[in-house]
């Protein structure tokens, strides 16, 4: 693969992540937006794949089939079962509308351009112009969880977040180790777990999956 | 050889450590205490040995401590203390044999006690900053673990570890900060490093680090207005505990004021030293007054550790004051009494303790006005507390005296200094022994004649049976080294001179000399404590055989009838026509009103027929601790409403919670970009 190809897949692929953000911020059926979340853990996998083909760097391109599996197929799947369990599975009145929260996040992918230029300075690569858009990610996912109700939707911010840090860390250093991306994938997936047995318990004790609800245990 | 027996005292208190948390109840106790005999004997051997050959004990190993490592140096001032320590922590281990079937053979008390002994034994072999604190941390932890074990007084035990906890973290606090301060100007953590470049540092930076350390060892060692927690914790802690407490563990905070200002700042301006006997003076009278006044037995000794605590910081004061204005006989004069007293304190506070935990275990109680005649039913239990009692109120011929004597012949023999402020403390100084000596007298006379003579004022203490063998040996072991170094000060003395030489520099040798009779270096104090008490024996002999060949003449004379004494004629007593606590030590609260504000609640009940026949008349004082009334309880309802204003933050809203932490990302991010 030539220097062209290679930076523009990159460009593409970590285009496609912060794109996947903006979308589970703009849509409002969780369906939809579990399905952004798995396309842009696809997403995320190729990076790790197309770096790893560019430097011949056999783990990085095993842990980009790792990621493709286990943020594109088996965390979205374990998320629509969480759904299942709500009937009501939309977004129906978050703490800021939509249109709001997506002039709030330009904001702050304006702030994660500003705050990284000093990083980008020290990895003049085409994969270091891109590290912003992994900060972006993860400050929109935080917005996320900060301006959504539902326990699904925490979730998926939650996840934008580690998404975010994931593509950061494939952009600005030469490869994760496979030890350390693994046990954070690992990480990830038990918070999963657990938050679908929180999710669940809510449910059943309130019928709905609201975070809002939780405020009844403050003393 | 002296390597080898730190390294025994050490793994020794770390074993017994574990098997008193491991082994089961039976043996669980006798082991812990071999142990820790093991562990004290060897520290005893090394402390021993440094104090007679002078040098010092050296080791180091990177291995335990990351970044700076474990240093463990035994200089002489630190032998001496150590010397103290493990006097209380035999007696008071054997003690706990005994002790143990009354709640304390728990696997927490069981381990917690041992370590205990040995994190304080090992506090003076630091020799470096971060080995320093970790002791000293252990040490603080586990005596708040063995305030705790107290199961019958759940309630009150846990309110004064609450008091312990927070004086104690908040004296760390300001120890923390002064040695940190201090390592990180003399560019090195060991004190050997810090002792070669502090003398260059600015005054005021090495005045802010003596005052804080100042604060943080004086709330250790129970000084006015740091002592709260010392009458809570002391009180509450079971009798071994109180007595390590209360015998050894302020010491350290002893220690730390000698080894900050003396040893690792060299001494230093005469306003630092006025501040220590400022200090002194305000525990001493504080603490005297408050131990005449209450009548809970624990609470009282813990008062009366505050009042001595504060006669070794008057004479600390004093040493550094006449050092720095170069008188230099007396300052070494007045740094052996600071030491003399403080070990002194060790062993007559350790046995009454010990004495106090006694009566507590057979009567259940520690008012005093709950107690009586206990005399004859404990008696050594109760000879051992007549003779503390009798050190604590420094009378001759015991060991108490002679601390006092030397702390006033260095004060009375202070040269007229150019420095107005030194010749008011030192007159200021000597009224408030002379006042604190009273009332030291007068709250031991209560405590003895309430607590142990006269008749029981309850059940429980006319059934007191004596406590087993173990204890009342332990007890007793305190007690007859009072009366032997009371004898023969020379026994300890030497070492104390060495001790303070070590601290102070100023290389006067052996300022007391004299097997027989003390002379003073340089000054014209003379004291024969074997013939004061031989003299004193002598002339009690004499009025006992007095008052037998006058009570044989008197048989002659008509026969009168019997009447029993103080009886205003009446032909029987009651036991409740007794003085009580509370009314012997009603002048001296009347006296002292204004200090005190004592509650008072009278009530009155009348009978039903008329309203000039009265049924019941209830009096009741209580005197809380002023200082604790008017400074700390303000300091709490402040604490309390800042608590209140934090909790407005958090509603209980998980949004809210993620949003101070995506605010505090960006804001973060804003600041770097």
């Amino acid at each position: 693969m030539n220097n062209a190809t290679y930076s523009s897949l990159l460009e593409l692929a970590a285009g496609l992540v912060i794109l996947c953000a903006f979308v589970t911020l703009w849509r409002r059926s969780l369906s939809a937006i579990v399905r952004a979340l798995s396309v842009q853990g696809v997403a995320l996998g190729i990076v790790a794949l197309v770096l790893g083909l560019h430097r011949h760097d056999a783990v990085l391109i095993t842990v980009g089939g790792l990621v493709i599996a286990a943020k594109g197929a088996v965390i979205p799947t374990l998320l629509r079962r969480v759904l299942a369990n709500d009937s009501r599975n939309r977004e129906t009145s978050p703490l800021v509308n939509v249109p709001a929260s997506l002039v709030g996040a330009g904001a702050l992918t304006f702030l994660a351009y500003g705050a990284t230029r000093s990083v980008v300075a020290l990895v003049p690569t085409s994969a270091g112009r891109l590290i912003p858009l992994g900060l972006a990610t993860l400050l929109i996912g935080f917005f996320s969880m900060v301006i959504r109700r539902k326990a699904a939707s925490q979730i998926v911010g939650l996840l934008l977040v580690d998404n975010g840090i994931a593509l950061v860390a494939f952009l600005a250093t030469a490869g994760v180790p496979l030890l350390v991306e693994l046990g954070a994938s690992l990480d990830v997936l038990l918070v999963v777990v657990v938050l679908r047995v929180l999710a669940v318990q809510l449910s059943s004790k309130f019928a709905v999956l609201d975070l809002d609800q939780l405020q009844g245990l403050h003393d | 050889m002296n390597h080898v027996s730190v390294l025994i005292s050490v793994l020794a208190g770390l074993t017994a450590t574990v098997a008193g948390g491991a082994l089961p109840i039976r043996s669980r106790v006798g082991v812990a205490v071999l142990l820790t005999w093991v562990s004290c004997s060897a520290a005893l051997v090394a402390a021993v040995s440094v104090l007679r050959s002078g040098h010092a004990i050296v080791m180091s190993t990177s291995k335990i401590l990351p970044l700076t490592g474990i240093s463990i140096v035994l200089t002489r001032l630190g032998a001496v203390f150590v010397l103290a320590i493990v006097m209380v922590a035999l007696a008071s281990t054997l003690y706990w044999i005994g002790y143990a079937s009354h709640g304390l053979s728990t696997r927490s008390a069981s381990s917690a006690l041992p370590l205990f002994v040995t994190s304080m034994i090992l506090v003076p072999f630091a020799g470096g900053v971060a080995t320093f604190l970790v002791l000293w941390e252990l040490m603080a932890l586990t005596s708040l673990v063995l305030v705790l074990t107290d199961q019958s007084r759940r309630e009150a035990a846990r309110s004064a570890a609450q008091w312990y906890a927070v004086m104690t973290h908040a004296g760390a606090a300001a120890i923390l900060l002064a040695l940190v301060l201090l390592s990180a100007h003399a560019g090195g953590q060991t004190f050997a490093q810090i002792e070669l470049h502090a003398r260059h540092l600015s005054g005021a930076l090495r005045g802010t680090i003596f005052v804080l350390a100042l604060l943080g060892f004086a709330s250790k060692a129970g000084a006015v207005p740091l002592h709260v927690w010392l009458p809570k914790a002391h009180a509450e802690a079971p009798g071994p505990a109180s007595a390590l407490m209360s015998g050894a563990m302020v010491n350290l905070g002893i220690y730390g004021i000698i080894l900050v200002g003396n040893v690792l700042l060299g001494g230093g301006p005469v306003w630092w030293w006025l501040l220590v006997s400022a200090l002194g003076v305000l525990s001493a009278l504080y603490g005297a007054l408050y131990a005449a006044t209450t009548s809970d037995l624990k609470r009282l000794l813990a008062y009366s550790t505050a009042d001595n605590m504060g006669l070794v910081l008057i004479a600390l004061g004093a040493s550094g004051m006449f050092a720095a204005s170069g008188s230099r006989t007396t300052a070494a004069i007045a740094m052996v009494a600071a030491l003399l007293l403080m070990f002194n304190h060790s062993l007559f506070k350790g046995a009454l303790f010990l004495a106090a935990g006694a009566v507590q275990m057979v009567t259940g109680t520690r008012d005093l006005d709950r107690l009586g005649g206990l005399l004859k039913r404990m008696p050594v239990t109760g000879v051992v507390f007549l003779i503390g009692a009798l050190s604590v109120a420094a009378l001759p011929p015991l060991n108490g005296f002679v601390g006092e004597w030397l702390l006033l012949q260095s004060l009375l023999h202070a040269l007229p200094s150019t420095n107005t402020a030194v010749v008011i403390t030192v007159a200021v100084a000597v009224a408030a022994l002379a006042l604190t000596g009273g009332l030291t007298v007068a709250a031991f006379v209560k405590a003895m004649g309430i607590g142990f003579l006269g008749r029981p004022r309850s059940e429980e203490a006319s059934n007191a049976l004596e406590v087993p063998a173990t204890m009342q040996l332990g007890a007793g072991l305190l007690a007859l080294s009072c009366l032997a170094l009371g004898l023969v000060p020379m026994l300890i003395l030497p070492s104390l001179e060495l001790g303070a030489r070590s601290a102070q520099h100023i290389g006067v040798s052996s300022p007391v000399h004299g097997w027989i009779s003390l002379h003073l270096f340089g000054l014209r104090g003379v004291l024969a404590p074997s013939l004061l008490a031989g003299g004193l024996f002598v002339a009690l002999m004499a009025t006992v055989l007095a008052r037998r060949v006058s009570h044989r003449r008197s048989r002659s004379w008509p026969a009168l009838a019997p009447v029993e004494p103080w009886g205003s004629g009446r032909r029987t007593q009651t036991v409740r026509m007794q003085y009580t606590s509370t009314s012997f030590a009603e002048p001296l609260q009347r006296v002292f009103d204004d200090v005190i504000r004592p509650a008072r609640d009278l009530n009155v009940s009348p009978a039903a027929e008329s309203h000039y026949y009265v049924e019941r008349i209830a009096y009741r004082t209580s005197s809380d601790d002023v200082i604790e009334r008017v400074i700390y309880q303000p300091l709490i309802v402040a604490v309390r409403r800042w608590g209140r204003l934090a909790r407005k933050l958090q509603n209980g809203s998980v949004h809210r919670y993620l949003a101070y932490g995506l605010l505090a990302l960006v804001i973060v991010l804003v600041v770097l970009a």
